[in-house]
């Protein structure tokens, strides 16, 4: 009974406001109403944890709603700005769904998004919190800072925590009043601003190659390199990333996007002509 | 936890052709997500032109292949001549099935020619050894379901072996890159009356 | 002093005999007399089946027995021991093989499975060794393809080598696993086999060889072999020789009309079967 009381109280979006008085949050409504909040939720009492069995692979591999998982991203902060790159591939349970999936939102001209975790999840919020920050802009006549802009997505998945959401993200910008800024952010509602970040199925391989050649001094040649390469040892070594490395870079004046290259050229590349990978064997003894 | 079958992933093939079969696996041996190995084979020959090719568990395949070849061995010390490949098949079964209550996690594929009439046979099995007999092709591992979409898309019949390596080389290598479990290189066999090629296929490598 | 040894079965004598066995031979050399003789196309087993009074029913007992759908035996000694080793031979033939190869034991490997058995019965404590010889005798399908034998058109038959060897090959057809055909083989009690073109065993072993020795030529037909055996047999036997007296299996090609059904493609019949009495009158008819 509690539970049923509970739920017809306190909707989980009517918490979700990021405006200071009634006038902003109803101008909110009006000039998005087809982004509204309101989502159907099963109808039982336990929520949060019928979701979560219902949608945790991790706990039970048979779960009835199988979301799209498995990735591999990775930002860090140097000298000349920030390097953001990505896999693309999407898995369902051990089924490759897609190789050339886009893990890098492009909120605006200086603010980029990772995602990794739900894919649906992932693509939805990060849209939301791209026309968050668009709202931001027009109310406050200037961009919103990435602290700022990775609040909005912490508040907004702590408010959902326990339903099942699955993200593991990283909001990175370069703003006039913070500079290159770097930010966590996951569905528990943890928020962390740091130099390095790895995220997804494949981010121990990532850290692995990423904490052996980090240093903030280095030149923007050899930053984007360092990323391409963590990520193509993430992709190596982990089954569910794979297909292309999404390679960005954000600078003063905003982000610059280096590609969108193929792993298996790539590979072959590194392995062949720098002679690294060298447990693959591509002779036959 | 899941399934014994792909904790370590991988994927085999058979086909029939002209006067020739071929069989062809990935090289993987993961731990779930990780990638462990790119050199773990999943063929086996146990006669001039008799092949076992075995996915599922990695232990169980090592243990298994090790079996037959123990069992293999016998037959031809006892016998003194090789083991056909009917022969074999039925030695696979009823050795899986002596197992029927606590079953080797294993999905065998034969494939091979009579040493006597030249025709080709492939067949597969259950774990607890129920033979499937093919005309066309057989498919195992964590790949089986994306293995049968590109062979009934790609095998035709009475393939000679050149066409019939091309065939089962697609179907593999197309096959494997849809399955996150399998990949990494693959081995193909082109098993004719008496001659058998052994290719290394670079597979992508994510 | 060999009476000393004589009840030990697994002890040897100091002049490294094991008696019991040798006794054993001596129960087989007592045995009615049986035979075989391997053709090109097949073999013939052929023994005397006697009989104390008249008033037993001659077809409900039987000496010659098959083992597998291609092999048969016979033996010479004691007929209760040859029961119980009929029913190991076929029980081995499927635990042993059957079950595990989906096929029937190639006469080779029957014959040593049989002899494990009669061997066993050497070393273990609390038995004797079995007091029978046995003749057995299969036809395998070989693995090998079949040999060519027309030679090619140009070549001329010049050296004496190339004939000979080809003579060799015609022979090595019969008997081997590789390329198959029939094989003939005795196995004695003490565990022992060897493979023979001809031989017999039991009372009158010694002489029908010796008849046998005369008569056998190399790429005998299967139908001069029964005719020889019959022969040699008539040379041994006490009382009358008829389809009651007389028994015949052959291997020979497959009785496809032994198996029951038809129009199976691919179902072959079995190559060993025992001649009926009428079908052995015949053949003594023709004597």
């Amino acid at each position: 009974m509690n539970a049923l009381v509970s739920r017809y109280s306190q909707p989980a979006y009517q918490h979700e406001g990021h405006s200071d008085n009634d006038t902003q949050k109803q101008l909110a409504l009006d000039v998005a109403p087809s982004l509204s909040l309101n989502f159907a939720l099963p109808p039982i009492a336990s929520t949060a944890s019928w979701l979560r069995a219902m949608t945790d692979d991790h706990a039970n591999p048979n779960v009835p709603i199988k979301l799209a998982h498995g990735t591999t991203t990775l930002a860090f902060r140097f000298k000349g700005g920030i390097i953001v790159a990505t896999d693309s591939r999407a898995t369902a349970g051990n089924w490759i769904a897609s190789q050339t999936v886009k893990k890098v939102i492009e909120i605006n001209s200086c603010l980029l998004g990772t995602m990794a975790g739900g894919a649906a999840d992932c693509q939805y919020w990060l849209a939301y919190l791209g026309m968050q920050c668009r709202l931001h802009e027009l109310r406050h006549k200037r961009r919103i800072s990435v602290a700022a802009a990775s609040k909005i997505l912490a508040n907004l998945v702590y408010s959902y925590k326990g339903m099942g959401l699955s993200m593991g993200t990283m909001c990175a910008g370069v703003t006039p009043m913070e500079g290159p800024a770097l930010y966590y952010v996951d569905n528990d509602g943890t928020r962390l601003a740091g130099n390095l970040f790895c995220v997804g199925s494949g981010q121990t391989f990532a850290y692995g190659v990423l904490d052996a050649e980090y240093k903030y001094d280095m030149e923007e040649d050899e930053a984007l390199e360092l990323g391409r390469r963590s990520i193509l040892a993430a992709t190596h070594r982990d089954a569910y990333s794979g297909g292309f490395v999404n390679l960005y870079h954000i600078k003063e004046e905003g982000w610059v996007r280096h590609g969108f290259n193929d792993t298996n050229p790539l590979f072959w590349k590194y392995k062949l002509e720098k002679g690294e990978f060298s447990n693959v064997t591509s002779q036959l003894v | 936890m899941s399934s014994p079958f792909s904790i370590n992933g991988g994927a085999c093939v058979a086909m029939r052709g002209k006067n020739c079969v071929a069989i062809a696996c990935d090289l993987r041996l993961g731990l779930q997500s990780l990638t462990v190995s790119n050199n773990f084979p999943k063929i086996f020959q146990y006669s001039p032109t008799a092949f076992l090719g075995l996915t599922g568990l990695a232990t169980d395949v090592s243990t298994v292949s090790e079996l037959f070849r123990y069992k293999v061995n016998m037959y031809r010390l006892r016998e003194e001549r090789d083991i056909a490949p009917k022969t074999f098949a039925q030695l696979v079964s009823s050795s899986l099935y002596e197992r029927r209550f606590g079953p080797w996690f294993v999905s065998p594929v034969v494939a091979g020619i009579d040493g006597k009439s030249g025709a080709p046979f492939i067949c597969g099995f259950d774990s607890i050894g129920c033979i499937d007999y093919a005309a066309d092709f057989i498919v195992s591992g964590t790949a089986s379901d994306q293995l049968f979409g590109t062979c009934e898309g790609l095998w035709e019949p009475d393939l000679e072996p050149d066409d019939l390596f091309e065939t089962i080389s697609q179907a593999l290598l197309n096959a494997v890159d849809r399955d996150a479990l399998s990949g990494w290189g693959a081995h193909v066999y082109i098993i004719e009356k008496d001659k058998v090629t052994k290719r290394l296929l670079k597979g992508r490598q994510d | 002093m060999a009476d000393r040894y004589s009840f030990s079965l697994t002890t040897f004598s100091p002049s490294g005999k094991l008696v019991q066995i040798e006794y054993a031979l001596n129960a087989v050399n007592q045995g009615v007399t049986s035979l075989g003789i391997k053709a090109a196309n097949g073999i013939v087993l052929a023994t005397e089946k006697k009989s104390s009074t008249p008033l037993i029913d001659p077809a409900s007992s039987s000496k010659i027995s098959l083992i597998t759908p291609n092999i048969g035996m016979v033996y010479s000694g004691m007929g209760p021991d040859y029961r119980v080793l009929v029913d190991k031979a076929r029980k081995v033939s499927h635990t042993g093989y059957k079950r595990i190869y989906n096929e029937y034991p190639p006469t080779r490997i029957l014959v040593q499975d049989v002899a494990r058995v009669m061997q066993e019965a050497t070393q273990s404590g609390g038995v004797r060794p079995y007091g029978v010889s046995l003749l057995i005798a299969g036809y395998d399908e070989g693995i090998e393809p079949e040999q060519q034998n027309a030679k090619p058109a140009g070549a001329e038959e010049t050296a004496v080598d190339d004939s000979a060897e080809d003579r060799k090959k015609t022979t090595g057809k019969t008997g081997g696993i590789l390329k198959g055909g029939p094989s003939l083989y005795q196995v004695d009690p003490s565990g022992s086999y060897f493979p023979w073109k001809a031989t017999a065993i039991g009372k009158s072993a010694t002489s029908a060889k010796t008849f046998l020795e005369k008569r056998y030529t190399e790429g005998l037909e299967l139908e001069d072999a029964v005719h020889i055996a019959l022969l040699t047999l008539k040379e041994t036997i006490e009382g009358e020789m008829n389809g009651e007296t007389v028994e015949i299996g052959i291997v020979g090609p497959p009785a496809n009309h032994l198996l029951g059904y038809e129009g199976v493609e691919g179902a072959q019949g079995p190559r060993f079967r025992k001649l009926s009495p009428q079908e052995i009158e015949d053949y003594l008819t023709n004597l």
